[in-house]
């Protein structure tokens, strides 16, 4: 037979099997609706007509049955129970499993004879499967998988071009620098007006870009729908198994998420379901005893919440015993009595997502295998995405995910560590602060601050990674730090700078570097170089029992530092201008750093330095220009200035001394003496 | 098919007679084996490894490090959008490391899902080297380094050591898997 008719009864038995299913579980809710039946009547009418008509006699053959079966209930000969449905959902299933086999061209996986025969008994048709198929098969992702590569990369070159937007930007900001400059130059008039027109078409193409980019994210998502449904069925069979009554609701479920996001989803809703109806609802007269209605409530609940899905799965079960909890997690050695007797009730719940602990009384046949909670913790850690634990013993227990919408772009922190710039997904960014000295204090020895009315560890975010820390180059007496966030925890981490927040485009590090701890892949940034993405969960795992040391007597010296003189340090080469920052920091000097002479210009106007130190070939203005510069402002007509060049012939030091410079080091004989003695000299 | 196991005497003859025109062949078309090779300077010396691993040849970007690490992987840099790590392979082979000048290079070598980047003192170019004229590595040379030295020439007057760039590519040391 043609392919082309198998892939067509295939699509239509798929949709038939769809709506059989979905029809069935409403239809139990709603036993008098006719209309239903009808609908239900023509499933499997069609069903078997195709069937037949391609020679799939087997499936026609049950597609009857049910058809039989359904008109009964229509002419109000069968009543319309839990038990025929079950029977007329085994019959879908049945189907099911043998449409899949056709797609794979396995032999049928179920034995007609013994399948109808328990069918027509209304016993259980579970002995007729003839063949377990491995895991649930999800063709449609499946299908959509191979196009989501293309996809990946449609994003990934979309990725580009948001980087290249920002050069231009960066770029488009530098020309209008020049402008500003170029007083009085000739063609003034008309660089003006191409920075305008070179402005509106960045405008016009960062337009295009954010509306492409919306597309490209647009065509990987998928309503929440396309899983759920699958838990419907797995909700009522599983309840009805343990003699419980459910009524599973779902909300949101057209909301539309990354479908790799998707991917991980499924574990963590089957395991939280499969918790729910397990752990949480009672048995009905249970329930009944306790005054509550005898069917229990599990609700899922999706809704956007900003750049992010908000997700809860909430029962109006048992709820959890925090006392119960303790005890458990104390008996499996997952914490010991000093902790369970320190530890709120509120976190107490967390113990759950603890790898060994099982809350389960009884193990029962589908979520006591050892694994449990933390499987879901383990994913939503893997999607960035926070885990909250919520409930009222006797009343309800509540899961609530946060996930981000999609993973490949992310809003993030940009910030310097060691010299470095790393990424920090904003999700987990609580604030960014400043600190001094009198901020911080020590628990057991353990430098703290207080953020918001609650104590904070603080650590050296340089010194978790295992990089330089820099203590000589605090200056102005304080550090700034980053608050992060995981569930009810905070930690603060001192960072050299906040460089601001940017929407980053996610990338692996390559097959070579598989994972590397405390990063989760790195991003290009908009100078082209690459920064890395911290991975905030595992910063929490390391910082337990880390402390920063010392911190508040670096920012203390700092402090003190800064009496003896403010010099700015002007030079385009980092090497140059980190050197006589540290030497010069370490020598009880307050160093600023400014990489150009209009980086220069632009600090000595928020601010009263001492001594200036200048380069003098640089981009833009050079060292005599600035010195000239600075001469002509009122407050800095007297501040001595040193001119470090590597240029050593009398004509440029003679420049020098015109432009207004005090003295002049050669970088050849650069010497760590001449420089310090030179600012001694000068400023003491 | 019994005819077929039994001794068949023009069948045998064909082939040899095949595989005699066919040795002829070859040796027509390359009297001796050369083995196209990019040249580079590592520890002052000269290395070599066959061209066709080799997918180009850059300056040394801006290398960001990454922390937690084994030194040799020095920092990551952007090559047209993909992240890749720079290694530093001197110290594996048990060579100095002099500082690298503005002559450093990288060799990017892209293999199965898996490129980085070698960095090199510099590049010296390409050359066939005869590989007839390889020597096995003289065993002064420590155990470790040999097992990614396939052997050394003199070529011009200098002598070259050819990388075992494959094995050198598999060792543990060139990934990080901190699972």
């Amino acid at each position: 037979m043609a392919t082309k008719y198998l892939d067509i009864f295939l699509k239509e038995a798929e949709e038939h099997i769809g709506s059989l299913q979905n029809r069935l579980l409403v239809l139990e809710k709603e036993p008098g609706n006719k209309v239903l039946i009808h609908d239900l009547l023509r499933n499997a009418h069609t069903l078997k007509g195709s069937a037949r008509m391609l020679g799939f006699e087997d499936i026609s053959v049950i597609a009857h049955r049910m058809e039989d079966f359904l008109k009964e209930m229509e002419d109000g000969e069968r009543a319309v129970d839990s038990a025929g449905v079950d029977l007329l959902l085994q019959g879908t299933d049945a189907i099911n499993r043998m449409t899949d086999a056709l797609a794979k061209g396995a032999p049928s996986p179920i034995d007609l004879e013994k399948f109808i025969a328990a069918f027509d008994s209304g016993g259980s048709t579970a002995e007729a499967i003839t063949t377990q198929e491995s895991g649930e098969a999800e063709t449609q992702i499946d299908t959509v998988r191979t196009s989501v590569k293309t996809l990946d990369s449609l994003v990934n070159l979309l990725g580009e071009l948001i980087i290249n937007k920002k050069r231009f930007e960066d770029k488009t900001s530098d020309l209008k620098e020049i402008c500003r400059e170029s007083d009085g130059m000739d063609n003034l008039a008309r660089l003006k007006d191409f920075h305008r027109n070179l402005e509106e078409d960045v405008l016009y193409l960062g337009f295009i870009i954010q509306q492409l980019h919306a597309e490209a994210m647009a065509l990987r998502m998928l309503p929440l729908k396309t899983i759920t449904d699958g838990y419907v069925r797995m909700v009522r069979d599983l309840s009805k198994s343990q003699g419980k009554e459910v009524n599973f609701e779902i909300v949101g479920d057209h909301i539309e998420v990354d479908r790799i996001l998707l991917e991980s989803l499924k574990p963590m809703f089957l395991h939280m379901l499969t918790n729910a109806v397990d752990h949480g609802i009672e048995l009905p007269e249970e329930r009944v005893a306790r005054g509550k209605p005898r069917a229990g409530t599990i609700r899922l609940t999706a809704r956007h919440e900003g750049n992010s899905v908000a997700i809860e799965i909430r029962d109006d079960g048992a709820g959890m015993d925090p006392h119960r909890i303790k005890q458990t997690a104390l008996r499996r050695g997952v914490i010991d009595r000093e902790e369970a007797e320190m530890m709120r009730d509120e976190e107490a719940l967390y113990l759950t997502l603890r790898q060994g602990f099982s809350t389960s009384e009884i193990v029962t046949d589908i979520s006591g295998r050892g694994v449990g909670m933390d499987v879901v913790k383990m994913s939503i850690e893997k999607v960035k995405g926070n885990l909250t634990l919520k409930s009222e013993v006797g009343a309800y227990t509540e899961v609530q995910l946060q996930l981000p919408l999609t993973l490949a772009v992310i809003d993030a922190l940009i910030v310097t560590c060691a010299e470095q710039p790393f990424a920090i997904p904003l999700s987990y960014v609580q604030e960014t602060i400043k600190i001094r000295a009198e901020d911080i204090s020590t628990v057991a020895g353990k430098e703290v601050i207080s953020v918001r009315n609650s104590t904070v560890p603080l650590i050296s975010l340089a010194g978790l990674l295992g990089l330089q820390e820099q203590k000589a180059l605090i200056s102005g007496g304080k550090v700034s730090a980053v608050i992060l966030k995981q569930r009810d925890q905070a930690v603060a981490c001192i960072i050299d700078r906040n460089n601001g927040t940017s929407e980053i485009v996610v990338k692996s590090l390559g097959g070579q570097l598989k994972r590397v701890r405390h990063t989760f892949g790195a991003t290009i940034l908009g100078d082209g170089n690459p920064a890395l993405i911290l991975d905030v969960p595992d910063i929490f795992t390391t910082s337990e029992g880390v402390s920063s040391v010392d911190m508040r007597k670096a920012i203390h010296e700092s402090q003190i530092r800064a009496s003896r003189g403010s010099v700015l340090v002007v030079d385009d080469s980092i090497t140059t201008r980190t050197m006589e920052k540290s030497i010069l920091t370490a020598h009880g000097y307050d160093v600023t750093i400014a990489i150009s002479a209009e980086d220069a210009l632009e600090k000595v106007a928020t601010a009263a330095f001492d001594l200036v130190i200048s380069d003098v070939e640089m981009p833009g203005l050079n060292g005599f220009q600035l010195t000239a510069r600075l001469r002509a402002m009122e407050e800095y007509r007297e501040v001595p200035v040193i001119i470090v060049s590597s240029l050593s012939k009398d004509e440029h030091k003679r420049q020098a001394m015109e432009a207004g410079a005090q003295a002049y080091i050669v970088k050849g004989a650069f010497e760590q003496g001449t420089l310090l003695d030179t600012v001694e000299s000068l400023i003491g | 098919m019994a005819d077929n196991r039994t001794y068949d005497i023009r069948s045998i003859l064909e082939e040899m007679r095949q595989e005699y025109w066919q040795g002829l062949a070859e040796s027509e078309e390359s009297p001796e084996e050369l083995l196209e090779c990019v040249t580079f300077t590592l520890g002052g010396e000269t290395y070599a490894f066959e061209t066709i691993h080799a997918s180009e040849v850059i300056r040394v970007p801006k290398l960001v490090k990454v922390p937690g690490v084994q030194q040799l992987i020095v920092g990551i840099f952007n090559l047209r959008g993909e992240i890749i790590a720079a290694v530093d392979i001197r110290s594996l082979l048990g060579i100095p490391s002099p500082q690298l000048t503005a002559g450093a290079r990288i060799i990017v070598i892209k293999r199965d899902g898996f490129t980085t980047g070698i960095i090199t003192e510099g590049v010296q170019g390409v050359v066939a080297l005869p590989l007839e004229m390889f020597e096995p590595v003289v065993k002064s040379v420590a155990a470790g380094a040999r097992e990614f030295i396939r052997g050394q020439i003199n070529h011009d007057g200098r002598m070259a050591m050819l990388l075992d760039i494959v094995r050198l590519l598999e060792s543990p040391e060139l990934t990080v898997n901190h699972d």
